[in-house]
């Protein structure tokens, strides 16, 4: 205090404070440069040529993705008799078996709607109901004008240039990520050889794709694959297994209906073709795809995880003859989390997930395509777990996994980053996982009062960079 | 009465500044953490890091209020 009775701030207290000042300005900026910066909303032009989103430090892309693939041994799919989707169900239990699956899951359906089971009341049956999306087809809707309709030539660009404009298109009809490859003689084991229709999936020599009765012809110079994400919500994923839970699943692929309808006739209007998934997870494997593409590494679920969103997101594909600007696999350190973490699998009322300690070659069953290193699910028991019991789709094993979380909190990235480069602190990671109360199911009542932005995903989580 | 006397000036160790720079890096880190565990809708996790947050901030003041003038 000075004589007149002023405050004064003394020279060494001045100084400690500055000192103070300049020690959390610091500390923040340090702090702020280990979070991503979201980059790409700031309307910034891509920094890549291709329009690649930067990615964090610790996802690195590699020259061979981190499942191992024996080409020898793979062929391509079944997936008309080999899914337990559909008519391929039968085929491993028997059809008086599916019968009574079917029975039990209506009888349950109704039961619960009377008794008003948490997220299986009327309201959560009319919003999964209410997802209509417009209908797939492997050649599109060809409705709009192709370059030749408008009398000018078709659209040319480098590689760079073209995989660019696909990007920005993608993302704005809906696509969260996309990541392209060029089919080769291994790789084109990753289409299906018999859609889950029946049709089989020939590749040809003739310059325009078509279908008959009995088959989808792919000319050969539709050899580069665009592969996307959809992403989905975890606060509804969270609230698996229930019928508002099951929604999650339904609007991703409701919303991919017209991504790809509209990527299908964008590249119309190019002059290319865009040949597309005839019915929900026709043409080829998309998570494979998934990983070739480098959105992301296989897992324990035996499906695709994503550094953005881990598993929360569905994946697609579009065939064209645009050549494209293709990319590499990523090593995130998922595959090696999978190993140690096993949530999922001990999450799982089924018991379908493996409890391996590492990936094998070793398949469970004709459900799983043999020829690649993995944990490799029970599908049989999965699905009857999902019709016996829980009357929807289950997703629990999405839900809890650690890497299924909103990434607002820095801690998310640096758990993210240590397990990619400290893997043998992921056990200690898994735990705190667990702790902290994360991937625990969630009423389903509760969802009806949250206030939550469009589809409930965060698209800001996509465009994270370093 | 003597007319003459001694100013003892005690400068800090410089690690004890690092010491400080830690604690407040960490406060910052929780408190993000935390308000963000809450608008994840992470009700355990946000109240973790919340009394995470309280118990670091007053674990420095206690030192800051014992070491003031040593």
């Amino acid at each position: 205090m000075s004589e007149d009775g002023k405050t004064k701030l003394s020279r060494r207290d001045f100084l400690k404070l500055a000192g103070l000042g300049a020690a959390a300005t610091a500390v923040t900026a340090v702090a702020g440069s280990a979070k991503p910066v979201e980059a790409s909303f700031r309307g910034a032009p891509f920094s890549d040529p291709a329009g690649r989103p930067k990615r964090p430090w610790w996802v690195k892309t590699v020259d061979q993705p981190t499942t191992e693939i024996d080409w020898n041994i793979m062929l391509r799919y079944n997936e008309r008799t080999g899914t337990v989707r559909g008519p391929g169900m039968a085929g491993y239990v028997g059809p008086d078996e599916v019968d009574r699956l079917t029975q039990a899951a209506q009888r349950n359906e109704l039961q619960r709607m009377l008794d008003n089971v948490d997220g299986y009341t009327l309201k959560d049956h009319a919003l999964a109901a209410a997802h209509v999306g417009t209908a797939r087809s492997y050649l599109g809707p060809q409705k709009v004008q192709t370059p030749e309709d408008r009398g000018v030539p078709k659209w040319t660009g480098s590689p760079d240039e073209a995989a660019k404009i696909l990007r920005a298109a993608m993302r704005h009809f809906g696509a969260s990520t996309v990541g392209f490859i060029e089919l080769n003689d291994n790789t084109r084991k990753l289409i299906y050889g018999v859609d889950p229709d029946g049709k089989d999936l020939i590749f040809t020599d003739e310059l325009e794709a078509y279908e008959t009765d009995d088959a989808r012809y792919i000319p050969n110079s539709c050899k580069y694959v665009m592969v996307y994400t959809v992403q989905m919500s975890t606060e509804t994923m969270r609230r698996c297994p229930t019928q508002l839970g099951s929604q999650t699943t339904r609007l991703a692929y409701t919303r991919s209906e017209i991504i790809q309808a509209s990527a299908q006739e964008f590249l119309r209007g190019l002059g290319y073709q865009g040949l597309a998934e005839s019915s929900t997870n026709a043409l080829g494997i998309s998570p494979a795809l998934g990983v070739m593409a480098g959105l992301g590494e296989m897992s324990r679920l035996n499906r695709l995880i994503t550094p953005e969103f881990g598993p929360m997101v569905r994946v697609f594909k579009v065939l064209t003859d645009l050549p494209v600007a293709v990319d590499k696999p990523i090593d995130a350190g998922i595959m090696e989390f999978c190993k140690r973490c096993k949530k999922c699998a001990e999450a799982c009322p089924s018991e379908s997930l493996s409890f391996l300690d590492g990936p094998t070659w070793e398949t469970v069953g004709d459900w799983n395509n043999p020829g690649h290193k993995a944990y490799f699910e029970n599908a049989v028991t999965c699905m009857q777990y999902w019709r016996e019991q829980a009357g929807t789709n289950c997703g629990i094993c999405f839900a809890v996994c650690p890497f299924a979380k909103k990434d607002k909190a820095w801690v998310h990235e640096w758990v993210k980053a240590g397990s990619a480069k400290a893997p043998f602190l992921v056990n200690f990671f898994r735990s705190m996982d667990d702790a902290f109360g994360y991937g625990v199911q969630a009423s389903a009542e509760e969802w009806w009062s949250l206030d939550l932005p469009e589809y409930g995903i965060d698209s800001n989580q996509a465009v994270k960079e370093i | 009465m003597s007319d003459k006397y001694v100013i003892e000036i005690k400068k800090r160790p410089w690690y004890e500044w690092i010491l400080w720079a830690v604690w407040l890096f960490l406060l910052i880190f929780v408190y993000q953490n935390a308000v963000t565990s809450g608008h994840e809708l992470e009700p355990r996790a946000a109240a973790i890091f919340w009394v995470s947050f309280v118990v670091l901030a007053l674990g420095g003041g206690v030192v800051w209020f014992v070491r003031r003038d040593k």
